[in-house]
């Protein structure tokens, strides 16, 4: 078994284990990142949904249920999660539009308006309301992209369908980073003749420079252009992904990739090591703290059995609301299901409550009672515990050296 | 207005069997079923073509029938009958005796009982619990019920045979006491049609008292309830049931890329507001775990209830209730055909039809069982490489199922229901259960202007609260992380809205 030192290591690469990781490291902490494999992140649209239930997310958030873990993160390291995000994506050549004071739009691909705070600045023109007309340009053979969902919602809506020579959403992004490509696809576009009011194609323009690429149709084109996010695979969602991962690695943090952790080494009230699994043998990774930022049960941080849910890493207590009966509701769309409560409570210093561990702090989808879906608060909850998350670690080191 | 000789009600094994018999007899005849084919007790079972050995011990006479159609089946439906072989396990502490009675009743019966040592059933079935005694084989097989209703529909459609799938029965016309006709309602237009007859024959199942009712007859039935989970794997090539009393979870049974297994046995009120109970899955799954090991810490796709229309009994324990059938003649016209069971729906088909022809003095005898069913050589089966073959045109990655085909079944029945698209193709039939495809079904639907888009909205609304009934038992573990990313996809990623 080989054994590595580390100050902190983070358990996820998601939006929340990203962030806490790229933040210790810039507070100098020598920081590891192990993770299963590409996060839920990457089936995301890519937005920041901070808190949808109301038109000011920041009101949104002050109605939430007293339990709900935003009440743990006070405004201002809200507001500052959300300005640090939109620097590391402005940095990274991805920069997101929206601000925290109120909710915005982006089209969906059922032609319904998914609200959100932060946004791709690809899907920074999309309509506000109805009024625009729009010229939706589609791929032929795509199949998670139906352009008459839209059409027929909207007036003044009309589609054209390029073919882009390849089919799927992966294969069309990657061709928009070709030179040659995209010439030829601005030249179809030329002939349409677009006499609508804007430009929309379903998110596949592009892996990385998705905005370059965006910007430069519209220049152009002469009308603003907005892409609009489709089911997983989903380009956004990896973008932002690829972005967070790249500025956590520029910051120093190293990124053990299909490791996951199988068990874990503890004294006392201190955990001081994880075991992962990967090829060949089990490597035993030491570190002074932990952040615990592996989602819920899509993302593998919890299980769930006929009978009981855990939490997969540390086995900590899970909070749920109570036998499988109480897990689901019978309207499917009431969302009130106590499945969406389940998860761990933290402290305020963002340690498990009822359980012995010092040095394990969490972040994310992990926590209990966000009811992410319900209250529409993934990402932006992410990002504000996970500077929470930062902050008492950070603390944590300090007062341990 | 429409005439016709026979209207028959229910499109279940029963009414599309006696639809194909009456083809085959040369007698115009209407049938009219409120949903799609197989929509009642007819889909909803376990999919097993008896070998008559569950019923040899309780009840000969309807396991001699079930033997005969066994051979039947398995002659003229090659291509939606499996024959799978069936294995009845003994556990440690299963009655000795039971087996004896067994062993006698199937000999009684004529039904071909085969006494394995353990070791001989595990190389038959490697997944069988190491601890079983000794198992007994007999011929039960696999059957596709959609597909057998499919098949009997062809043969009426070829002879000329009306067929209305989606619509209601909303009334029942009588003159002079008689009963001459029906009025139903189509679901999805909401046109009404009226379709006159000599004789109604009411095939509804657990409907039937409510059918009868609308001619001022009555049926007197037991509605009894069983549960069935589906597993994401084909544990076993052979239907596995346990030597003991019928009793709850007593039965596997394959079929494609999955396992059936069940069923529990309660007796309900209303056919129409039945669901299934925690308690109920989890007895089924330890049930089955004890046959097969497996089952305990398999991935369960979804769980689903139908109701038997078992024949009024006194008996409190419905695992009893005899599996015969009965014809009821109203006298006015009206015959209701109850009881029974998928393995001898061509039997009961042809006895009802009998006694219409008996009525009308009539004296062509039934074919249906020298016959092989119409349409056979269409079928697809599972052969992977037809389904491969347009790999980049795959709508349902989880049964393989291309957009060509969801287009074809568009166009051939211009349904307006993911349900009808599904039954035709496996559509989402998988581990995802439609997660993603029903979104590109309805897509295709759009493309083709056949819904407009307040219509997919709704279906899309109703599919997914349907599907969530048949899911939201089998979730824990990999189905419900996929369950909710699911939710997510259409609440958080296509922002569905929740209602008007």
């Amino acid at each position: 078994m080989s054994v590595t030192e580390y100050d902190v290591v983070i358990i996820g690469a998601g939006a929340a284990g990203l962030t806490t990781g790229a933040l210790l490291a810039e507070r100098g902490f020598n920081v590891a990142l192990v993770t299963t494999g590409e996060p839920t992140a990457c089936l995301s649209t890519g937005c920041i949904d901070v808190c949808s239930c109301d038109e000011n997310p920041l009101t949104g958030i002050k109605n939430l249920p007293p339990e709900h873990p935003f009440h743990l993160v006070d405004e201002k390291t809200i507001r500052q999660s959300l300005n640090y995000f939109q620097t590391v994506m402005m940095d990274m050549g991805m920069p997101y539009a929206g601000s925290i004071e109120k909710n915005r739009s982006v089209v969906s691909a059922l032609g319904t308006f998914k609200t959100s705070c932060l946004v791709p600045s690809t899907m920074e023109a999309a309509p506000q309301n109805n009024t625009d007309s729009i010229h939706i340009v589609t791929f032929k053979g795509i199949k998670d992209f139906y352009p008459g969902y839209i059409v027929s919602r909207r007036k003044n809506t009309n589609f054209s369908v390029f073919d882009a020579g390849v089919y799927s959403i992966m294969s069309i992004a990657s061709r928009f980073e070709d030179k040659n490509f995209f010439e030829r696809f601005i030249i179809w576009m030329d002939k349409l003749r677009i006499d609508e009011d804007k430009i929309a194609l379903p998110a596949v323009a592009g892996l990385e420079s998705a905005s370059e690429i965006v910007n430069s149709i519209a220049v152009l084109m002469g009308k603003p252009v907005f892409e609009i996010p489709t089911i997983p695979p989903s380009m956004p969602g990896r973008r932002l992904f690829n972005a967070l991962k790249k500025y956590f690695r520029k910051k120093g943090g190293a990124i053990y990739w299909a490791w996951p952790v199988v068990g874990t080494e503890k004294t006392g009230k201190l955990i001081e090591a994880v075991t992962t699994h990967s090829e060949g043998r089990p490597n035993s990774i030491n570190a002074r703290a932990f952040i615990l930022g592996t989602g819920s049960f899509v993302g593998g941080g919890l299980t769930a059995t006929r009978q009981d849910i855990t939490e997969n890493v540390f086995n900590l207590p899970v909070h749920i609301s109570g036998p499988r009966e109480t897990w689901f509701d019978n309207d499917y769309f009431s969302l009130n299901h106590g499945i969406g409560r389940a998860g761990i409570i933290v402290d305020s210093s963002m340690r498990p409550a009822d359980s012995p561990w010092n040095n394990i702090f969490l972040c994310g989808g992990i926590l209990a009672e966000t009811e992410i879906l319900k209250n529409g608060c993934g990402h932006g909850l992410a990002l504000a515990t996970a500077h929470a998350a930062a902050q008492s670690c950070a603390e944590y080191l300090s007062h341990e050296l | 207005m429409i005439k016709t000789d026979v209207i028959i009600i229910g499109g279940g094994a029963t009414g599309c069997g006696i639809a194909r018999d009456l083809a085959l007899r040369g007698i115009p005849h209407c049938l009219v079923e409120k949903g799609d084919f197989a929509a009642g007790a007819t889909g909803a079972c376990h999919g097993l073509l008896h070998s008559g050995g569950r019923y040899a011990v309780t009840d000969p006479q309807a396991a001699r029938e079930c033997y005969e159609e066994n051979l039947i089946l398995r002659r003229i439906g090659k291509k939606c009958v499996e024959q799978t072989g069936g294995l009845f396990v003994r556990l440690p502490g299963d009655s000795k005796r039971f087996r004896e009675v067994f062993l006698k009743g199937c000999e009684e019966v004529g039904i071909p009982a085969e006494v394995l040592s353990s070791t001989k059933a595990f190389d038959l079935v490697p997944n069988l619990n190491p601890e079983i005694e000794e198992a007994i084989r007999v011929p039960d097989c696999s059957i596709d019920p959609f597909r057998l209703c499919l098949l009997n529909i062809r043969t009426s459609e070829l002879r000329g045979g009306i067929i209305f799938t989606r619509h209601k029965v909303t009334e029942i016309i009588k003159a002079h006491g008689r009963c001459i006709g029906i009025k139903a309602i189509d679901q999805s237009t909401g046109m009404n049609k009226e379709i006159h007859g000599n004789i109604i024959i009411n095939a509804t199942g657990a409907w039937a008292n409510i059918i009868a009712s609308l001619a001022g007859s009555e049926v007197p039935m037991t509605l009894v309830k069983g549960s069935l989970v589906i597993t994401n794997h084909r544990l076993t090539n052979m239907v596995i049931s346990r030597l003991r009393h019928p009793s709850d979870g007593d039965i596997i049974v394959p079929n494609e890329a999955v396992c059936l297994a069940g069923t529990t046995s309660l007796s309900v009120e209303d056919p129409d507001r039945i669901s299934i109970e925690y308690p109920e899955v989890d007895t089924i799954i330890s049930e089955a775990g004890r046959m097969i090991p497996h089952f305990n810490n398999t991935r369960i796709i979804r769980a689903f209830s139908g109701v038997r229309p078992l024949l009024k009994s006194q008996k409190i324990d419905s695992h009893e209730i005899s599996r015969g059938f009965r014809i009821i003649n109203h006298e006015n016209g009206l015959y209701s055909i109850v009881g029974g069971k998928l393995s001898t729906f061509r039997l009961m088909a042809e006895k009802m039809v009998d006694t219409i022809m008996a009525s009308f003095n009539l004296k062509k005898t039934c074919e249906t069982a020298e016959i092989s069913l119409d349409g056979q050589e269409e079928l697809s089966g599972y052969p992977l490489a037809k389904r491969l073959a347009d790999l980049k045109n795959i709508v349902c990655e989880c049964e393989l199922v291309t957009r060509g085909d969801v287009e074809r079944i568009i166009k051939q029945t211009s349904t307006r229901n993911v349900g009808d698209i599904q039954h035709r193709t496996r559509l989402g039939m998988g581990p995802c259960q439609g997660g993603f495809c029903t979104f590109r079904a309805l897509g295709i639907m759009n493309d083709m202007s056949v819904i407009s888009p307040e219509q997919s909205m709704e279906i899309l609304r109703n599919f997914l609260q349907r599907r969530y009934k048949g899911i939201r038992h089998a979730l824990w573990g990999d189905q419900l992380r996929e369950e909710q990313l699911v939710e997510y996809i259409y609440l958080g990623i296509l922002a569905m809205e929740k209602s008007k």
